[in-house]
């Protein structure tokens, strides 16, 4: 090819790319799918096996089903692949009644032959809680969320009464078993694909090469580059419109605003540069208040701090907007109490404390202490998204308590488990750390948070262990009336801000951007992201 | 007033004398040669001049823009990143990081090379192609692959990539010292010296390397460039400086994360070592010119 | 020529034999157990390494363990990648094809960009085009390659909106794993969107490859530019332009093919110049490609894979270096004949 030639054909490259891209086959194919640049790569496609946020959102949603969802908008629950359910009087039993047309996934490595039944539902719950069941043991044997929230003890046993009639048999009535059902673990696995792998003998494929009834299926994993999944045709509810969903797995937070700002991804995960996003003509940004809190706790069995007047003097003394600012630059909600307003047993009559020195000031005289005292504070090592910055926070704190002559020590050099083990001996004085719900059940909070039971054995690293406080959400959890409960978890509220064991700084949000061309309901509070229903013009 | 020549014998100027005489010619290369100079001005002096320390955050003043716009502050000159450090003073220290570094790099590798160089020269048959051989293969493996295979040897950090740059940077040297040595060893100056009873380390010591010095100058300004770009290009990558630091290469990788929000902290760093690059190259270009120019007359 | 051809096998030969020595040696320099640092197995059971240690026969001296380590290279088993416990010859076959496919596009483009614009130069030596041209050179080999990596998203994909920033295509496009080579695996594809996808895919290639290209090209156009002056001063120009032939014809008919003739001599060597290059671009485009993997490997310490990506890259350089080499001797009788020469 003489020179002239190549040039010629080189500009004709160049020209047919550049502008080439308004075919109408291009419409057909980019118009239809969506490329989602998420965070990371999940660890595993079964969110039994796991709780990452990064994991849930690839699989929970849009591969699988659970008996009962959350309404994505009030985070009430609402029926699944149980089209009803019952719950004896003494709130023992709880009867599931299955919907006859759910329909697994028909995939190039499994053709289901039948419909979802009772038997699909037992073996999803005997996996994870009968250690007898022959896929307990496959992929480790760990089902964090499950053995976190006890159900392994909560739940005697799983009975099928017939083909699409489940009953949970409990241990004790718990009001907060329902959301436990609904969460984002508790999905409900294919039997028949089990048997059939079994056949194989490639049992571990369960967890890799996913089967579920979920609104997608599972197409095509590149390890730790991308996802594909395609609609699930027979899908229960409304099929999707879209042709294809692919995950990008783009971890560098540059690199998703980039490939979002050239187009090529339609909606990614945590945006950085909200400024850039919002002056965008094509691009919206949208935020969701997630069930997570950030606290600063009190060890309440250590003086100072088992005097509640000092407790609540620092109460006063710490100012929140300014954390909130510094902190999680704007990209939080201030805490009121320990649950955010998007949980139905919000109180908007509780008020955040006020920030006053004086007043915090003269309760610390009162306590004793006129001319203060030095603690230390236990700074977390690590980025949550209820805390992105604790050290920062925790020198803030420090500034702020200077100003009521309390000198804060700050401790943040222990490695994250080895921090977590040093506090959970009780270590500290005071903390800072946090915590995100499994579910939206505000019990998740309370119980988990500030109970005397997890005092000893969970995660309340205050060690405040108060009978009335117990009683109350021990009330709230054996009574199924939501204003009932919703009166009771007020009183608790109020119980935690008079007595302080901690001091709830901020409920962060989850951000999204998306281009304008996706419609769609895309985040939820609680359990990620959800492209079911979401559809591109 | 010029002075008088008393003597009427003809004046020899050193090679070294005589390149300077034809590199200060074109204007270009002078203006290289003193920019060259004023980085290593800086890369001497940056703890002195900077106006506030490389690592110090101010907390108050994040992510300032520079001086020149709107939301500037005069006394962030360059503005400042998102711990609050003021960007003209990492960059300064970032001189004797990156270009500063560089320097003694190829000081060393010249050094090394240059010996190695000259005892292969002074070899011959098997153990001479053998080397050879060895050379080719190692200057056909990219020198960016051989400098992370060592990093992965010693582990990340500034010292060890220091030492894997040294390391790739040698064979170069050994090579060019090689064959100007030989080139030289066929010479008549060299034969008359031999005859004079110099044995062969004399010989090199006296008679070679005034001769070839100016073509291992040349040499190392490349090797500079390629130690700069190797210097930024593994601290960018994560491998070398640790990013803290200012290295220019580490100072880029970080102001990644802040591109859209903060677009100066990408630019400086890179135009930095655009600049001591070019400056690095100009100078080499004036001393090619000049070994030229000289040849021909 | 069978000479010639002797002469690159043997040099062939003996660089692999230094390469596989020099591949051998680190498995020993690497921190951690050689055995482990060879096959990449770190989850072994001892007895699972017994059987290793005989298969590599470990109890023996160096010069047996270099030769069944050179056998175990023979057969295509480079071990297992310690991070992600495939073979570490499948990840190289996944991801050696897009880095030859971007290297030897590049290698082209800087070819036919650089060459003549060094010619030109050249033409007008010590003229205004020529301080020009001699200015962007400057400019272009100084340039820090992460740094105009980061410009060119910045402009063409953002701010122009014009070309994508990332990958090898566009995600949407399912393409057949064949040869590897994107572009010719789309061609063989049965697609429905095959011409989308191959014009997606060249959009793709195109800013990378511009990145990769800038530095060599500049370096070409100043190796154009010199051997154009060269073969200018020489006596058969002298002689042409005494028999008339116009400047131009001259340039045409002799001086271009002869000129050119002197770059490709130097073509191979800037060829390992370029594959550094593109190992960075690859980071920044996240081009899937084999400098970008091996840039993880070192996060990741994995140093079997380390091995096998050195070994495989250097090979493949020195392949299309010797492929440049036949091409110059294929184009200048004077290289395969040294006797007409010397």
């Amino acid at each position: 090819m003489s020179y002239s030639k190549f040039s010629y054909f080189l500009s004709l490259i160049v020209f047919s790319t550049l502008f080439g891209c308004d075919t109408n086959e291009t419409l057909l194919l980019s118009e239809k799918s969506i490329i989602y640049c998420s965070e990371g790569a999940p660890e595993s496609f079964n969110p039994q096996l796991v709780t990452s946020g990064t994991t849930i959102d690839a699989t929970s949603n849009q591969l699988y089903n659970r008996l009962i969802e959350f309404d994505p908008n009030d985070n009430s629950i609402i029926p699944a692949i149980a089209k009803s359910w019952h719950v004896t009087r003494d709130g023992k039993m709880v009867t599931f009644y299955l919907r006859k047309d759910v329909n697994f996934h028909q995939t190039a490595y499994f053709i289901p032959t039948r419909a979802l039944n009772a038997d699909d539902v037992l073996f999803s719950f005997n996996r994870m809680l009968d250690p007898e069941n022959e896929y307990h043991e496959v992929s480790g044997g760990k089902y964090p969320f499950f053995q976190n929230a006890q159900l392994d003890d909560l739940i005697e046993s799983v009975e099928k009464i017939n083909d699409h009639t489940v009953r949970f048999k409990l241990s004790q009535p718990d009001s907060s078993f329902l959301a436990n059902i609904g969460g984002n673990s508790a999905v409900i696995l294919s039997k028949e694909y089990s048997e059939h792998l079994i056949e194989l003998n490639a049992m571990q494929e369960i967890d890799m090469f996913p089967i579920g009834t979920g609104p997608f299926k599972f197409k095509q994993y590149s390890s730790g580059a991308f996802i594909r999944f395609e609609p699930h045709s027979k899908y229960w509810q409304e099929q999707s419109q879209l042709k294809q969903l692919v995950y990008d797995i783009t971890p560098r937070d540059t690199g998703r605003l980039t490939k979002l700002l050239a187009g090529e991804c339609d909606v990614i995960a945590y945006p950085i540069a909200h400024e850039k996003i919002k002056q965008h003509p094509g691009l919206a940004l949208e935020s969701v208040t997630s069930f997570n809190v950030g606290y600063f706790g009190f060890n309440t069995t250590k003086p100072p701090f088992d005097n509640p007047l000092v407790r609540k003097a620092i109460s006063y003394a710490i100012n929140k907007q300014a954390i909130l600012e510094t902190v999680y630059t704007g990209q939080a909600d201030i805490a009121n109490g320990l649950i955010p307003s998007s949980s139905w047993a919000y109180d908007d009559t509780i008020e955040s404390q006020e920030y006053s020195i004086s007043k915090a000031q003269s309760l610390l005289a009162q306590a004793g202490y006129p001319d203060g005292f030095v603690m230390d504070l236990w700074a977390m090592p690590v980025q949550r998204a209820y805390n992105p910055d604790a050290v920062t926070m925790a020198k803030l704190i420090q500034a702020d308590l200077q100003k009521i002559s309390i000198k804060v020590d700050i401790v943040s050099d222990y490695e994250w488990s080895t921090f977590l083990r040093k506090i959970s001996e009780g270590e500290h004085q005071s903390v800072l750390l946090g915590w995100s719900a499994d579910h939206p059940d505000p019990d998740n909070f309370f119980s988990t948070l500030l109970s005397c039971v997890s005092s000893v054995t969970g995660s309340n690293r205050t060690f405040w262990c108060n009978q009335d406080f117990d009683q109350l959400i021990q009330s709230a959890l054996q009574t199924d009336n939501i204003n009932s409960r919703k009166a009771l978890y007020s009183k608790a509220l109020k119980l935690i801000n008079e007595e302080v064991p901690l001091i709830p700084i901020a409920h962060s949000k989850r951000y999204q951007a998306r281009a304008h061309s996706v419609n769609g309901k895309l985040l939820r509070s609680i359990g990620g992201i959800d492209f079911n229903g979401v559809t591109k013009n | 007033m010029a002075r008088d020549k008393i003597y009427q014998e003809e004046e020899f100027p050193t090679p070294l004398m005589q390149l300077w005489h034809n590199f200060k010619q074109p204007p270009v290369v002078v203006i290289g040669f003193g920019c060259f100079l004023f980085l290593i001005v800086l890369a001497i002096l940056s703890s002195l001049i900077t106006p506030y320390s490389p690592i110090e955050n101010h907390l108050n003043d994040l992510l300032l823009p520079p001086a020149w716009s709107n939301d500037g502050n005069v006394s962030f000159l360059l503005g400042t990143d998102n711990l609050g450090r003021d960007m003209l003073s990492r960059l300064i220290h970032g001189t004797s990081l990156t270009f500063g570094l560089s320097i003694i790099v190829v000081m060393a590798s010249l050094i090394i090379g240059v010996i190695i160089g000259s005892l292969a020269a002074l070899t011959k048959g098997v153990k001479s192609s053998f080397l050879n051989h060895f050379l080719d293969v190692i200057l056909s493996i990219p020198s960016l692959l051989l400098a992370i295979v060592i990093v992965a040897i010693l582990g990340p950090g500034l010292e060890n990539t220091l030492w894997a740059i040294i390391m790739v940077l040698i064979p170069q040297f050994v090579h060019i010292t090689r064959n100007a040595v030989k080139e030289e060893f066929t010479k008549d100056y060299v034969l008359a010296s031999r005859l004079d009873g110099a044995n062969s380390f004399r010989i090199l010591r006296y008679s070679v390397f005034p001769n070839i010095i100016e073509k291992l100058i040349s040499q190392a300004t490349l090797a500079q460039s390629a130690a700069i770009l190797d210097i930024a290009a593994l601290g960018f990558l994560g491998l070398g400086a640790p990013i803290p630091m200012p290295e220019w290469g580490a100072m880029l990788a970080n102001g990644i994360d802040l591109f859209y929000i903060a677009p100066w902290t990408v630019y400086l760093p890179g135009l930095a070592i655009l600049f001591s690059v070019i400056a690095t190259n100009l100078v080499g270009e004036g001393m090619r010119h000049a070994l030229k120019v000289r040849k021909e007359n | 020529m069978f000479i010639f051809t002797l002469r690159r096998f043997n040099l062939f030969f003996f660089t692999m034999l230094l390469l596989t020595i020099l591949s051998f040696s680190l498995s020993f320099l690497f921190p951690g157990e050689q055995l482990v640092n060879l096959t990449g197995q770190i989850n072994a059971t001892p007895e699972q390494l017994a059987v290793l240690a005989n298969e590599y026969q470990h109890q023996a001296g160096f010069i047996t363990q270099y030769f069944s380590y050179v056998s175990h290279l023979f057969h295509g088993d480079m071990g297992y990648s310690m991070a992600s416990h495939l073979p570490v010859a499948t990840e190289i076959l996944n991801r050696l094809p897009a880095t030859i496919e971007l290297t030897s596009v590049a290698l082209l483009v800087a070819m036919f960009v650089g060459i003549p614009i060094g010619f030109f130069a050249a033409i007008y030596h010590r003229k205004t085009p020529d301080n020009i041209i001699l200015g962007v050179a400057m400019i272009g080999y100084s340039v820090p390659v992460f740094w105009l990596g980061i410009l060119a998203i910045l402009v063409f994909s953002i701010q122009l909106g014009w070309l994508p920033s990332a990958g090898q295509i566009s995600l949407l496009f399912e393409i057949e794993h064949v040869t590897g080579l994107q572009l010719i695996d789309i061609l063989l594809s049965d697609s429905p969107y095959k011409w989308q996808a191959f014009i997606d895919a060249t959009r793709h290639l195109i800013l990378p490859v511009i990145v990769v290209a800038l530095a060599p090209a500049t370096i070409f156009m100043r190796l154009a530019r010199t051997a154009m002056l060269e073969v200018l001063e020489t006596h058969y120009i002298k002689a042409a332009k005494a028999k008339g032939l116009t400047f131009w014809q001259i340039i045409y008919r002799h001086a271009m093919r002869n000129a050119f003739i002197k770059v490709i001599r130097d073509v191979g060597l800037q060829f390992a110049n370029l594959v550094t290059i593109a190992m960075v671009t690859e980071v920044i485009f996240s081009w899937p490609g084999i400098g970008r993997w091996l840039i993880e490997s070192i996060y990741q310490r994995d140093y079997t894979a380390i091995q096998g990506g050195l070994i495989v890259l250097s090979t493949f350089i020195f392949i299309v270096h010797i492929i440049i080499d036949f091409v110059y001797a294929a184009l200048n009788p004077l290289a395969r004949e040294p006797r007409h020469g010397a």
